[in-house]
């Protein structure tokens, strides 16, 4: 009983967590990142401006 | 707006086309780093955004224009009429009002009108308003289509004009300030080329409507250059005095709701002499996607 409990939470993290990276972050932008740290890409920052001065 | 610094890092800009979706954008953290209305930062703060200006966009650049045929021959001419502004968090609106106080003119003495600033000429041309206040290119606009004539550069009334602020995120900073670092000095890089030669300013004209803009490179030239000094690219670190005038003067005019103190909304210690920065067009490392360098 405990190990299914145990195996459920899991699951239900797994799912979460890709949920998450889908919806709020991206999975290009997470691997982007994960290169940035590892020093193998450079940031991208986007700046936003509207047409006037 | 560089595509990429020297440092390498890339930086792509965003087109928005009003201001309630930039500041939207901001809260939400969709975004890290905009150019903004300063009096609209200054608010964002009040209400609990974790923002920081670091940089100015410009100076001055904003003009306040008038039908060619109008009988409005200076500001106190301005009284009982409707003038079009970019917003009310606009330092335009609180040019109008500091104009208004000088001028020992009520603040409601003048019909003042939110109106999207692309919207500003066309308003002008079919009567809607009889004068409009709003950064360039569309004070330029009426001019250059010969329906419309400056009645005040900013640079002729308010020195050192401010409108447009780079503001970033605070975590933005504390995550990564080598990356702010580098938009910081390559803006003040582009504005140090940009005012060192008419030739620069022409090519930048040419390079920014085409990529950026999507407006007429003429439109942009004329901007740039009549007169040479009507919008200025350098002397852009956030000054203390500058922005504590600002400030009481957006919350004279209720546009802020509390007093924001200059060290709450501003980190400039981005800010590097000019001296010290140039572009060294050797270091620049090639664009992968075959870009603007």
């Amino acid at each position: 009983m405990k190990s299914k409990i145990l195996l459920s939470a899991a699951i239900w993290l797994c799912l979460i967590s890709t949920a998450h990276v889908w919806l709020n972050v991206g999975f290009g932008n997470l691997g982007h990142k994960v290169q940035v740290m590892m020093g193998k890409e450079k940031p991208v920052l986007q700046v936003g401006f509207l047409p006037v001065t | 707006m560089t595509k990429h610094g020297e440092g390498g890092s890339f930086f792509r800009s965003r087109k928005f086309t009003d201001w309630a979706t930039v500041k939207e954008a901001l809260i939400a953290r969709s975004i890290d780093a905009v150019f903004i209305l300063a009096p609209m930062a200054m608010q964002l703060r009040a209400d609990g955004v974790p923002v920081k200006v670091v940089y100015l966009g410009h100076r001055d650049g904003t003009a306040i224009v008038v039908g060619t045929d109008s009988d409005i021959e200076d500001f106190g001419d301005l009284r009982g009429k409707t003038v079009a502004i970019p917003s009310r968090f606009a330092n335009q609106n609180i040019l109008m009002h500091r104009m208004m106080k000088k001028w020992n003119m009520p603040y409601d003495s003048i019909e003042l009108q939110e109106v999207p600033p692309p919207e500003h000429p066309s308003a002008l041309r079919v009567g809607g308003v009889d004068a409009y206040i709003v950064g360039e290119p569309f004070a330029a606009q009426a001019e250059m289509d010969g329906y419309g004539r400056v009645l005040y550069h900013t640079k002729d009334i308010w020195e050192d004009f401010i409108s447009c602020v780079l503001v970033v995120r605070e975590e933005l900073i504390e995550e990564d300030p080598d990356l702010v670092q580098e938009l910081v000095d390559g803006i003040a890089k582009s504005g140090k080329w940009l005012d060192g030669d008419l030739a620069h300013r022409m090519n930048a004209a040419e390079m920014a409507a085409e990529h950026y803009f999507g407006q007429d490179p003429d439109l942009l030239k004329f901007v740039l250059s009549k007169p040479v000094d009507r919008v200025k690219y350098t002397n852009l670190a956030p000054l203390k005095k500058d922005f504590d005038e600002i400030m009481e003067l957006a919350f004279e005019i209720d546009v802020l709701s509390r007093r924001v103190e200059f060290e709450e909304y501003v980190d400039d210690s981005f800010v590097r002499p000019l001296e010290d920065i140039d572009w060294n067009m050797e270091l620049l490392p090639e664009d992968p996607d075959g870009g603007i360098r």
